[in-house]
């Protein structure tokens, strides 16, 4: 299957935030995953863009999201000061990050930083067992 | 017999010349009740906002009146063309001082309402929170609608936190289910400088922010254990964490 890309870029502002929101929701449930799924991934994006707005050094943040053969990746990336890895591992951030998303890094570059969220497609075909197991 | 463009317009442009020479109020009249239904037809175009469409076009009269009035005859332009920015203008001048700029439509909030039940439902039906597909199928309305009104639900939610979220705010707290489980947030202890925060937090927003964030359970199944629906659960994550984001900042009200 082909795989989507789409990337959004806003301005650093506490004002964007529903942007990125809006548009990963977006992505998602065109993937089929399930509400849950797609508010984790709402959530998630929201929390890192936070993290992201409270270390950037620059004025925008770049938000890319791609689907896999897992399900779905969201690349968030901003200007960041050198070797800066926005979030400590020991943070709540990182603690609700890592409930929402089912894949967490954070890639620190020179002089920017991205946070990668993965999210898993559930087979949906049939009944799930997340529910009741 | 509705009466052609072209004469409107030339009985608009003989009135307006009479207006001017005479000051006669009578042609001003006239020429509001001829321009009618331009106010009715941009009007209709706000009638999703949750305003009763009578209300729109008295609004929507006044900014006529007003073109009416600042009309140059001069002008190398039709009069229609001139009073609708001023017609939309006063029109848009009015939800903003309602403060409505952001007011979610009613076929957005019904849908919204509509959505919770099917979203309900199908998590009973399919053991799982379903996908948007399958929501809109279910609703009968396409994938972009539904997306459309879970975003608002959530718009909603956050401009109006002091209105009552629905009616499954007086669906009891079923602790008796959560049972055994360990509710004292002993994991929370960790964050030292969020402990005072949530203890603030009323104990049913404790008790979903533990069971999603630490004991790891979907939206669905706390909205299961909980008693609410799985969208008041979302609404619910989204304002705690914008309340502990808000506090770890400084002052923070829940």
């Amino acid at each position: 299957m082909a795989f989507d890309l789409v990337t959004v870029m806003v301005p650093a502002s506490a004002g964007h935030l529903a942007v990125l929101r809006t548009a990963v929701g977006g992505f998602a449930a065109r993937d089929s995953f399930t509400l849950d799924q797609v508010d984790d991934l709402r959530m998630a994006v929201e929390e890192a863009a936070v993290q992201l707005l409270r270390h950037t050094r620059g004025d925008r943040v770049g938000m890319e999201m791609e689907t896999t053969e897992a399900g779905v990746e969201v690349r968030l990336r901003s200007e960041v000061a050198p070797g800066d890895s926005v979030i400590d591992e020991s943070s709540f951030s990182w603690t609700i990050l890592r409930a929402l998303a089912d894949d967490l890094r954070v890639d620190a570059g020179d002089a920017s930083a991205t946070i990668v969220l993965a999210k898993h497609r559930i087979d949906v075909s049939g009944p799930g067992d997340e529910l009741w197991p | 017999m509705a009466v052609s463009n072209l004469d409107r317009r030339a009985h608009t442009k003989a009135l307006f010349t009479e207006l001017r020479a005479t000051g006669d109020t009578a042609k001003r009249e006239e020429l509001a009740k001829l321009h009618l239904p331009l106010v009715e037809y941009l009007a209709k175009r706000f009638k999703d906002r949750g305003e009763p469409l009578d209300d729109l076009i008295q609004v929507g009269s006044v900014g006529l009146l007003k073109a009416i009035d600042r009309f140059d005859l001069g002008r190398e332009v039709e009069f229609s063309t001139y009073a609708t920015p001023t017609i939309v203008g006063e029109l848009k001048r009015y939800f903003r001082d309602k403060g409505w700029a952001v007011r979610v439509p009613r076929r957005l909030q019904e849908l919204s309402l509509r959505l919770n039940k099917l979203v309900a439902q199908l998590t009973q039906d399919l053991g799982r929170s379903p996908t948007v597909p399958e929501l809109a199928k279910a609703a009968g309305v396409s994938e972009d609608e539904v997306l459309e009104a879970l975003e608002s639900g959530q718009a909603y939610s956050t401009t109006s936190l002091d209105a009552p979220s629905g009616e499954d705010d007086d669906a009891p707290m079923r602790m008796d289910r959560i049972g055994e489980e360990d509710m004292r947030l002993d994991n929370l202890e960790y964050f030292a400088s969020l402990a005072p925060l949530i203890e603030r937090l009323p104990e049913r927003e404790q008790t979903i922010l533990y069971l999603r964030f630490f004991k790891g359970m979907t939206q669905s199944r706390i909205a299961e254990q909980v008693g609410i629906s799985q969208m008041h659960v979302s609404r619910l994550l989204t304002r705690i964490l914008e309340f502990l984001r808000e506090g770890m900042e400084g002052t923070a009200e829940y």
